[in-house]
């Protein structure tokens, strides 16, 4: 993984200087709230319901053992002895007072962490596919290209006050485990006809208060030109992005009312004007960049295979572990392991201290020192040797961390919702868990295979409901929370925004109506193999209405 | 009271004013026109030395004919968080080989002078007393390394090419 080098070093330890000044000013009263909360919002810190949130990156999800450990001692240190992983690769401290963030960020820096531009409108933390550089169907490892975005948009002088918050993430392989097409720029890495690497870019999605699908821009973007055409489409949205209403202000919207073709043309007009600017990527310092992220080098352990067999006989819980939190890897004789933070009743992406340590000791001992934030609120080890696949379930049984649910219906992504967050108009976590809870059963959870709820306790859909097989909304209504479910949305490759099925439900019956969903796509679909989005987009929205609302509602 | 800032200290006779229906430059003064004004005026004339203002949602692009007939262009800052102007400098400087005075009006403040300064600005209409204390101060919250070419002048750090690092104000 990249190492910090001196330029780095002195880089975050002056912008932690730099945020000190900048609190102990507020402190002071020399800077009032409404100056003082973008430049702190710059910086990760928000003011929440009940305290203020501290939110560190985990650039495009990569951290070792080493930076793992340090999230745990901030936990302790300054928190109330958890985190909690979010769906943009980062983690978020729920209890930090003000006074104390600067230390915590020393602290951060020691270990090359920050909190950089974790929020604000400016370029925010750059995510990537959280197998990157592992998984089997990878085309190249877009972390490198990550990294120099990470880089080259740190304290940008041109576009830290920009309309809004502008999020870009990368995949390398076309199962985008990334969700590049809801972001404002997304770049798919992969080869043209003579084997160069470039990108094809997308622009424009978004989920939020009206979600839409990214649009394709440019099929094919040689890898040197990158910082050239992303300063080029930034640009243009921070000319002609709206100012006039924060709702109105992404680029998502500038795209929409501009028009695709129009919008093209400016981007590469500007482009053209600085392709051949000191912003073109030299060879040798994209593969300099690259040489940080060379796999490890994994010796053959064909034992694994026989051992494997041999433990899933032995051990059903082990077996069923081992057949959902594990995918496979390019070398045959490792595998990618998922470490679910979503115990059964539990709080999506939440990890004590303890458990964080328990991560760090499991990586360095089995997983060649790597470990993987997924936008899922999962961790990942992304090397793990087959043979050693029993004794890394052990240790994290023993940790509380070897729930078999990977991509089941027990695998929510939910935003912190009302029990945390100030925007918030509903609960996320306590639905989350009971939905849970409902389903927590390993053989019902099997039977249903493959589905994922996405949760978010307001309109800004930090839960992602918009992608969610099915979704959850939570709004207010005349002062009561209700829950507002879409269907057959997804965040891969083949994108799609999930569609209102009908009005919602209040909080004691939305698992009713979830589980009412569940039974009807168990009845209609055609056989085990045929996933709930498939059978979803075979037979459309109509027996899921008429089975939550009855056929009068469905003939209204 | 608003003071011009510069990297050499404070400027006690600045001549500049913005021109509105109220205020017109007088004796000693000279005039900082409104982008259309100016484009009117500059056609019919061949006088040089403009002030030009460019608000946020005007292109800058449409003085490239005459630029070199323009002393000073004022870009405005409305609200501290509308950085549009941020482009409109770097695109006067880096695309257009603006020489003249950028100099940065309406809501300045301390933290976003370092940016400005980056982008190529250079004199600064300055009201806010924090910012004033500060500057006479000279405590300018700016970091001296960056990850990213801009329009001012900086020095090659070494390493990877997007690196720069500032150089003492010239």
């Amino acid at each position: 993984m990249y190492r910090y080098d001196e330029f780095d070093h002195a880089f975050v330890s002056a912008r932690v200087e730099q945020f000190r000044d900048q609190v102990t000013r507020r402190l002071a009263g020399e800077l009032a709230e409404d100056v003082f909360k973008p430049l702190r919002l710059m910086n990760g810190v928000y003011l929440q319901l009940h305290a203020y949130m501290l939110r560190v990156a985990i650039p495009y999800g990569t951290l070792n053992s080493r930076q793992m450990r340090m999230l745990a001692h901030v936990a302790r240190r300054y928190d109330r002895g958890y985190g909690h992983f979010t769906t943009r690769q980062n983690i978020q401290y729920n209890w930090p007072k003000l006074s104390e963030t600067p230390d915590i960020l020393t602290e951060l820096a020691s270990v090359e962490m920050h909190s950089i531009q974790t929020s604000g409108n400016c370029i925010r933390n750059v995510t990537a596919d959280h197998f990157a550089g592992a998984a089997a169907d990878e085309v190249a490892d877009p972390r490198p290209y990550a990294e120099i975005l990470r880089q080259w948009s740190s304290v940008h002088p041109e576009f830290s006050y920009l309309p809004r918050k502008f999020k870009i993430a990368v995949t390398g392989a076309p199962s985008d485990r990334a969700a590049i097409q809801v972001h404002d720029i997304g770049l798919h890495l992969k080869k043209d006809d003579t084997g160069a690497l470039g990108f094809a870019v997308y622009v424009g999605g978004g989920q939020g208060r009206t979600p839409l699908i990214a649009k394709k821009i440019r099929d094919f973007l040689p890898e040197e030109d990158l910082l050239s055409y992303v300063t080029a489409i930034v640009r243009v949205y921070n000319l002609h992005g709206r100012r006039d209403n924060k709702f109105k202000a992404r680029i998502k919207i500038l795209v929409h009312e501009t028009g695709i073709g129009e919008l093209t043309r400016q981007v590469e007009a500007e482009f053209d004007a600085i392709r051949d600017s000191e912003l073109k990527l030299p060879e040798a310092d994209i593969r300099a960049i690259e040489t940080y992220f060379a796999l490890p080098s994994l010796s053959e352990r064909p034992e694994g295979w026989e051992a494997l067999a041999r433990a899933k006989k032995a051990d059903p819980a082990f077996a069923s572990w081992a057949s959902r939190n594990v995918a496979p890897h390019k070398h045959p004789d490792y595998g990618m392991v998922t470490i679910s933070l979503k115990p059964i009743g539990g709080t999506p992406g939440d990890a004590s201290a303890e458990q964080m340590d328990r991560v760090a000791d499991i990586a360095e001992r089995y997983a060649f020192d790597e470990i993987r934030v997924s936008h899922e609120q999962n961790l990942i080890l992304p090397h793990v040797a087959l043979a050693d696949l029993e004794a890394v379930h052990e240790a994290l049984a023993e940790a509380g961390l070897a729930t078999a649910n990977a991509g089941l219906i027990t695998d929510i992504i939910a935003c912190p919702g009302l029990d945390y967050c100030a925007l918030a108009n509903a609960r996320s976590i306590p639905v989350a868990q009971e939905i849970s809870t409902r389903f927590g059963s390993p053989e019902r959870q099997a039977e249903i295979g493959d589905l994922k709820i996405k949760i978010s306790g307001c309109i800004n859909a930090c839960g992602h409901h918009h992608v969610g097989h099915i979704g959850l909304l939570g709004v207010e209504k005349k002062g009561a929370e209700l829950y507002q479910i879409t269907l057959g949305g997804s965040g891969d490759e083949n994108a799609s925004i999930g569609e209102i099925i009908g009005r919602g439900f209040e909080p004691e019956r939305v698992t009713d109506a979830v589980e009412t969903i569940v039974d009807t796509y168990l009845g209609l679909r055609l056989d085990p193999t045929e996933t709930f989005l498939a059978a979803y987009l075979r037979v459309g929205p109509q027996p899921f209405k008429i089975a939550l609302y009855g056929e009068a509602a469905e003939a209204a | 009271m608003t003071r011009i800032w510069k990297e050499t200290g404070f400027l006690d006779n600045d001549p500049w004013v913005i021109e509105t229906e109220e205020r017109k430059a007088g004796e000693g003064e000279r005039a900082i026109l409104g982008l259309d004004a100016f484009l009117g005026v500059v056609s019919d004339s061949n006088e040089i030395g403009f002030g030009v203002l460019i608000a946020p949602g005007e292109d800058v692009t449409k003085l490239q004919a005459c630029l070199d007939r323009v002393a000073l262009v004022a870009l405005a800052f409305p609200a501290f968080n509308d950085g549009r102007a941020f482009s409109h400098a770097s695109l006067l400087r880096g695309r257009l080989g603006f020489v003249g005075e950028l100099r940065a009006v309406g809501d300045v403040l301390i933290d976003q002078i370092p940016l400005m300064l980056r982008t190529g600005i250079d004199s600064f209409a300055v009201t806010n007393e924090v910012a004033l204390k500060r500057l006479e101060d000279r405590r300018l919250p700016a970091i001296d390394l960056h990850y990213q070419p801009a329009a001012r002048a900086s020095a090659d750090p070494g390493g990877f090419s997007w690196r720069r690092r500032a150089t003492p104000a010239r």
